[in-house]
Parts: structure tokens; C-alpha cells; sequence
């Protein structure tokens, strides 16, 4: 009885520690209160927990027993606030546990970190995801230590705070105590940059397919192959990786946090290295693609951030699906909304697709007659929506080579092409610095009007485009940003007559 | 509609002669496109890109020099001289294999808002009673009927067991004049064509003004002789821009440029798979 009147006295009325509550990629701090009164003996968590923090009661109970503390006979009462928003996942359970040693008086100092990890019943400390998001947001909250599972610690030291990564509960108490005192983790490097598995200098002919990968590359703007089967469309498609530019460092953690948040990185090395290529198969559910689910998850599209979304066979999508991507393919971002609960993820890709021509994918191959009838034909392309074709700036058919051709010399290797992507890119995120947007493709419409000036004779032609009522505005203003890359690419400051001809070439629908 | 027997005078004259003439014969729209002068165009429901712009080119030449293009309302060729008889202002004739009221109420595709603009601008033709629904016979039938209803008879392209033969063979019976258009051998839509201009059954159609003599009428040239050397690469059908640019010999920029201007004076579109296909 001595002792625990002795605990009593060192024990504050109310402890404190910090948390994080993430919903998508949006992040708040959480502080963990918890409070110990006299009365019959109970443990509650309040402030809107959802299922898997209610349950955090069982395993911080088991874990305090475990570590050799003891759980206290009285009214426990644990708040999360601010209370108003419904907090999801496991990652409170540290946080629940310090505060209540703390409250009991059997950790003496308040723990100056984010407390971010789940409890195994015997006080081991387990790894959770979306570590990088939510340490970015206590950076910015001025809590600069973070509390972590070994395997989460890479991650949280990733941004630059001092990152512990402690095995058990009972190590935590040690640190904060002062008796062991751990050190941080050392911020880890980037992942290597994976060696790409296509190089342009691998494909053959294909000059303005190959041109219009550039274009998209450099520009982010969307593009559908379209050719008979085995010409080559997932090659190309795939080179893009390679074309791509390095990340900025803040780029970078916004991506990785997305793919931290669906539990998708390398433990040792936290920062993707390269833009990511995502390459969800056709069958993919709404789900898969764009996100969901409870908690939300990131989809494809989320994880695509950054990179690029490759869709091959688009047309064997559920139309439904595909539809979905016009939200991303617009806004940049994906916000799911639950009951209770949105998440707002990050979604700014580069789009590939490629489909066959027809049903039977030989329309227009000297090798094979085509056998579709035209109905047919005309209903596989209607499976793509008038909104989300609007969308696709650059339509590209990748033909059949003929064998004289496959031979041919002097291919650019993919580092030419992407030095000439990244010399565009500097003049792109030039012209944007300050609006925290960085290529052609995500130029608003008042950025059109004003960086994409014609050349006098181009003046023309774009006049003459317009009259002839085959563009829309918004048709109008990406084929302007096209050619604004094109003339990037080509460093030039006006759009030239060639620059718009390109964009208006591969946007030249009926 | 109607239904007109061989006795009633809106009765095509041409079918009047027939050993067995249709009894009766349903139109919906103007029955007089019946008794003017006119040709028939028709072809292989697998056409190509050449077909396409053939058809459509010489039915709108038909229809500027006032002649009615008959045809049979199937998809491919067939609605392609539908359409170019429309688009050139003239009038048109189709002769459906089934039920004009089923056919209505069931066709799907492009064919849907095809068949409300030929009754507008001319009829639409059965031999059989309005719910007839579709069978493989009643369309080799309607194509003997067609060949009967034309002055004259085109075969655009034609594969080895096309219906658009049975036209043709029909055309030969009755002596009406035979054309058909000479296509790249090796293309399967192109055999059964070649074949009847081989065996000199048919006579090679060159320009629309064979057709157009055929009828005794003056000289009207629709396909000319392209100058712009893009039109003229593109005249054997559908091409991307590489294959393009490899035929003009033409830089990058160059093609964009003339592409483009082409584009713009509608004489060229992109296909929606990316080809580019010529217009006019």
C-alpha cells in the first residue's frame, strides 16, 4: 500500500502524449490524455476511437502487465483529442500505454516524442503503417522525436527527426526514464534507382509513338497506344519509366508516404528512389484502382503519384472503372468518403494506356485481315466514355514494323531522351515555381492563357483550329499545353507552328 | 408506309417487269425515289478504309448529279453509300431484308440514326410484311431485288462469299450494267471483286463517271486525281503517321505541319485508333 501511495504522489493528474491520427494522407496531431481516478475498477477510451483503438484497451492492459508494470486497479479514463473526428488503426496503443504509466506515476518524465506503434500482448512494439505521413505532420507540429517500432524507424528518420526504434514497451520507460538511453536512427538513403527493364534504344522504329512518350514524360500529359497485338505497346509503355526525372526530395516523401500509408515499402529504405510505374491488371475493381475500403486505402492511382499509371488492354476495363479515373485525371487527388470518415490521398500521374484497334486486334495489320464488323468495332471503342477519351491529350498508333525496319541504326537510348525530358521539366517547374505544381499537363487555365504564347504564324493555325469547331475549349487548352511541351522539349520559348502542329496532330478526331 | 402491289402506278416500273415481282412491296417514305433514275451501290459489311471512302465518294457524286443510290441498309459498305448520298444532298434507297417496323425497332449502332434520315430523304423498302423478323434466305432475295430496283450496279469490295455477289449476279441476269471497283490483291475484301473483273463479268470502275455515262449522263468527276501527295498516300487506305511520313518523305515537323492543315480543311481524320484516314 506504501508504494502505490508513494506512485501516487509522482503521478500527475492527467498525463499527456502525443499522437497522430491519419486519414488518407491527411494528417492531425492527437494528444493521448489519460486520467486515473478513484472508483470501480475500469478502462475506457473515448474521443471517437473506431474498433481497433476500442481494442487497444485489451493489449495495453496485457502489455503493461507483460512489461512488468502494473495495471491500476481504478478508473481509467483515456481521451483522444481533439474528440470531434473519428480516429482509425492501431497506432495509438504506445501512446495509450505511456500516458497511462505516466498518469499512475510509474514513468516519472513526460515523453517529449510522438508515440507511434501497436502493442503486442507481452509489450513487444509492433510496426504500423503510415509512419512517414504522419511524422511529416509532427515535424511541421514542432514534436521533432519519434517513437517507433524498429521497423517503422528508418521511415520516421527518413524526414530528419530523431527517429527510436524500441523493441518493447519496457525499452520505451527505460529511454524516457533516462537510465538506457537509445540513439536515433541515422536517416536513411534513397532506394537505389531500380535498373529500368526497357530502354528505348531496345525498340525499334516507332518514331512518333516514341516522340509522344517523350512529350508525355516531359509534359505529364495522358497517352493511348493503340495498335494490333505484339507491335510493341507494352514496350513503349513501359520505357516511360526509364524517361522519367529523378524526384524532388519533397516529392519523394509525398509519394512515400502514400505507399507507407498502404504498407508498400521497404522497411530499410523508406524513400522511393524512382518515380513509381503502376500497372494495375484489367481486371481491377473500382477499389483497386482509385481506393477505398475501411480504413480507405490508396489505390493505383494514389500510388501512382508522382509516376505513372500504365492501363494496358484499357478497353477490357469495366467501363464503370474506368470512368472513375476522370475525378484523379482532373483534380490530381482522390477523396474517398466512408461513413463518418473522407480520405483525401494524392493522385497527379502520368496516364499510359494502350488497347487493341479492334475485337479482334487486327484492324489495320498488314499481317492478319481484320474480321470485325463495324458495329463491333465501333462498340469496343465505345466502352471508353466521350469524358474519358476528352482527357487522353496524345492518341498514338503503334503499327506493325516491317522486318527492314527492326534493323535500323541509330536508336536514342532512353538517357538521351531523358536528359531532354529533364532540360523541359526545369523550364516547366521554373515557369510554376511557387504554385507547387511542376509540369505543362497541371497548368490552370489563366497559366495557359499566359505562358503558352504562339508564334504569329502557329497564331494562325490555332485559328483555324478553333473556327473549324473540331476543339472544344477545355479540347483547346490541352492541346496547348502539349505543344507548350513540345516547345519545352525543344527549348523554345514561343510555340511554334511544328510544336502545335504535333499536339493537333495526335488529337485529330473526328 | 405503304404497301403497293404491281397494279398500283407508285409501283417501282423496274420491278414491274420482274417474272416475279414483289407482291407487295412496303415503302416507308417517298415512293417516288423509286421510279427515278438510279444506281445501286454495294459491298462486303468488312470493309476497309478504301471501301469506305470509295462508296461514300461515289454515291455522293450519284447524288449530285440527281441520281438515287440503292442500296441495302447493312453495315459496312452498304452504309457507307447510304451515307454519302445523304451527305452529298441527294436521295436514297434502301432495301432491308426484313420487317420495316421490326427493323426499326431493333437496329443498333450507327445504322440507328441512318435509317430515320433515308426515310426523310428517300425510303425504306421490304418485300416482306412489316414483323418479319430476319432470315438468311429473305437476304439473298432482298439483294436480287436491289440489283432489280438500280439502273446500274456497283460492287465496291466484295469478299468470296459476300452477298453483294448475289447482286451482282443478279445485275448480269437482268443485263444491267456492272461495275465493280479494282482492289489490292491479297485484301480479302477485295477478292470476290477482282474476281468478277477478272472473269469480265464486270466492268472496273475508275472514276464516277463511268457509272454516271452508264445512265447517259453527262461527265461529273468526283474523284480527282489528288495533288497533295499525303491525300494520295493515304488513298489506299488508313496509315500512321510514321508510314506516312516514310511515303511523303517528309521531316517531323514538315508532316505535323501539311497533316494538320489537311486536318483542318476536313480532309483528312484521325481513326480512333490513331491512323490517319482520307476524307475526301
Amino acid at each position: 500500500m506504501s508504494t502505490a501511495v508513494a506512485s501516487q504522489q509522482t503521478a500527475r493528474s492527467v498525463a499527456r502524449v502525443s499522437a497522430c491520427a491519419l486519414w488518407g494522407l491527411e494528417s492531425a496531431m492527437v494528444t493521448v490524455e489519460a486520467d486515473v481516478a478513484n472508483g470501480l475498477p475500469s478502462f475506457t477510451v473515448v474521443g471517437m476511437p473506431d474498433a481497433a483503438v476500442s481494442e487497444a484497451r485489451e493489449r495495453v492492459r496485457a502489455a503493461i502487465r507483460n512489461s512488468g508494470f502494473e495495471f491500476p486497479l481504478r478508473r481509467v479514463v483515456v481521451n483522444l483529442a481533439p474528440a470531434e473526428r473519428r480516429k482509425e488503426g492501431t497506432g495509438f496503443d504506445l501512446a495509450i500505454a505511456l500516458g497511462v504509466l505516466r498518469a499512475t506515476g510509474q514513468v516519472t518524465r513526460d515523453a517529449d516524442a510522438l508515440c507511434l506503434a501497436e502493442l503486442a500482448l507481452d509489450g513487444t512494439l509492433r510496426p504500423v503503417r503510415g509512419v512517414m505521413a504522419r511524422v511529416r505532420r509532427a515535424v511541421l507540429a514542432g514534436v521533432s522525436a519519434a517513437f517507433v517500432a524498429p521497423e517503422n524507424a528508418a521511415e520516421a528518420a527518413a524526414l530528419g527527426t530523431d527517429a527510436f526504434g524500441f523493441a518493447s514497451l519496457r525499452d520505451v520507460v527505460e529511454h524516457v526514464e533516462g537510465r538506457v538511453r537509445q540513439s536515433p536512427s541515422p536517416m536513411p538513403r534513397p532506394a537505389q534507382r531500380p535498373p529500368h527493364p526497357v530502354d528505348l534504344a531496345d525498340i525499334a522504329g516507332h518514331e512518333t509513338p516514341k516522340r509522344a512518350l517523350e512529350v508525355a514524360a516531359a509534359g505529364g500529359h495522358s497517352l493511348l497506344f493503340v495498335g494490333p497485338p505484339g507491335t510493341g505497346k507494352t514496350l513503349l509503355a513501359r520505357a516511360i519509366a526509364s524517361l522519367l526525372p529523378a524526384f524532388d526530395p519533397d516529392e519523394a516523401i509525398v509519394a512515400s508516404a502514400v505507399h507507407s500509408v498502404a504498407g508498400l515499402i521497404d522497411p530499410e529504405r523508406p524513400l522511393l528512389g524512382a518515380r513509381p510505374f503502376r500497372a494495375p491488371h484489367h481486371t481491377a475493381s473500382h477499389l483497386a484502382l482509385v481506393g477505398g475500403g475501411s480504413p480507405p486505402r490508396p489505390g493505383e492511382v494514389s500510388l501512382a503519384h508522382g509516376g505513372a499509371l500504365f492501363l494496358d488492354e484499357l478497353a477490357e476495363f469495366s467501363p464503370s472503372v474506368l470512368d472513375t479515373l476522370r475525378e484523379p485525371l482532373e483534380e490530381g487527388a482522390v477523396t474517398i468518403s466512408r461513413a463518418g470518415t473522407t480520405a483525401t490521398y494524392p493522385a497527379r500521374f502520368t496516364l499510359v494506356a494502350a488497347m487493341n484497334p479492334c475485337p479482334c486486334g487486327h484492324a489495320g495489320d498488314p499481317a492478319e485481315q481484320c474480321t470485325c464488323l463495324p458495329d463491333a468495332v465501333d462498340r469496343y471503342h465505345a466502352r471508353l466514355s466521350g469524358p474519358l477519351l476528352d482527357r487522353i491529350d496524345l492518341r498514338v498508333h503503334v503499327p506493325r514494323i516491317a522486318y527492314e525496319e527492326l534493323r535500323e541504326d541509330g536508336r536514342e537510348a532512353s538517357r538521351t531522351v531523358r536528359e531532354r525530358v529533364i532540360a523541359a521539366r526545369e523550364r516547366m517547374t521554373a515557369r510554376l515555381a511557387g504554385t507547387g505544381r511542376r509540369c505543362n499537363a497541371e497548368l490552370s487555365v489563366g497559366e495557359v492563357r499566359r505562358h503558352c504564347r504562339l508564334a504569329s504564324e502557329a497564331e494562325a493555325l490555332a485559328a483555324e483550329a478553333m473556327r473549324g469547331r473540331r476543339l472544344s475549349a477545355r479540347g483547346f487548352h490541352r492541346v496547348l499545353r502539349v505543344a507548350r511541351t513540345v516547345a519545352d522539349l525543344a527549348g523554345s520559348d514561343e510555340i511554334r507552328t511544328a510544336d502545335l502542329a504535333f499536339a493537333l496532330m495526335l488529337r485529330a478526331q473526328a | 408506309m405503304i404497301a403497293v402491289t404491281p397494279s398500283d402506278p407508285r409501283y417501282p416500273p423496274r420491278l414491274r417487269h420482274l417474272a416475279r415481282p414483289p407482291d407487295p412491296l412496303w415503302v416507308a417514305g417517298d415512293e417516288t425515289a423509286l421510279a427515278a433514275r438510279s444506281v445501286a451501290i454495294v459491298g462486303t459489311r468488312r470493309m476497309t478504309g478504301y471501301g469506305e471512302r470509295v462508296a461514300r465518294e461515289i454515291a455522293g457524286a450519284c447524288a449530285e448529279a440527281n441520281v438515287v443510290v440503292v442500296s441495302g441498309l447493312a453495315q459496312g459498305i452498304d452504309s457507307a453509300a447510304h451515307r454519302g448520298a445523304l451527305d452529298g444532298g441527294g436521295r436514297t434507297v434502301a432495301v432491308l431484308g426484313e420487317g420495316i417496323t421490326l427493323f426499326l425497332a431493333t437496329v443498333r449502332g450507327r445504322r440507328r440514326p441512318l435509317a430515320p434520315r433515308i426515310r426523310a430523304r428517300g425510303a425504306l423498302v421490304s418485300q416482306y410484311a412489316p414483323t418479319f423478323c430476319a432470315q438468311p434466305w429473305a437476304f439473298a432475295k432482298r439483294n436480287a431485288t436491289i440489283a432489280a430496283l438500280a439502273e446500274v450496279v456497283l460492287v465496291v469490295e466484295a469478299g468470296e462469299q459476300s452477298g453483294a455477289l448475289i447482286t451482282a449476279a443478279e445485275a448480269r441476269r437482268l443485263g444491267r450494267p456492272l461495275f465493280a471497283v479494282p482492289g489490292p490483291l491479297g485484301s480479302a475484301a477485295s477478292v470476290g471483286t477482282n474476281a468478277l473483273l477478272a472473269s469480265g463479268e464486270a466492268r472496273a470502275l475508275v472514276s464516277a463517271d463511268a457509272l454516271l455515262n452508264a445512265l447517259g449522263l453527262g461527265r461529273h468527276s468526283a474523284i480527282t486525281s489528288p495533288v497533295d501527295p499525303i491525300l494520295e498516300a493515304l488513298a489506299g487506305g488508313d496509315l500512321d503517321a510514321d508510314a506516312l511520313r516514310r511515303r511523303v518523305r517528309a521531316t517531323e515537323d514538315e508532316l505535323a505541319d501539311r497533316l494538320m492543315r489537311l486536318v483542318l480543311a476536313g480532309h483528312v481524320t484521325q481513326t480512333p485508333d490513331g491512323r490517319y484516314r482520307r476524307h475526301s
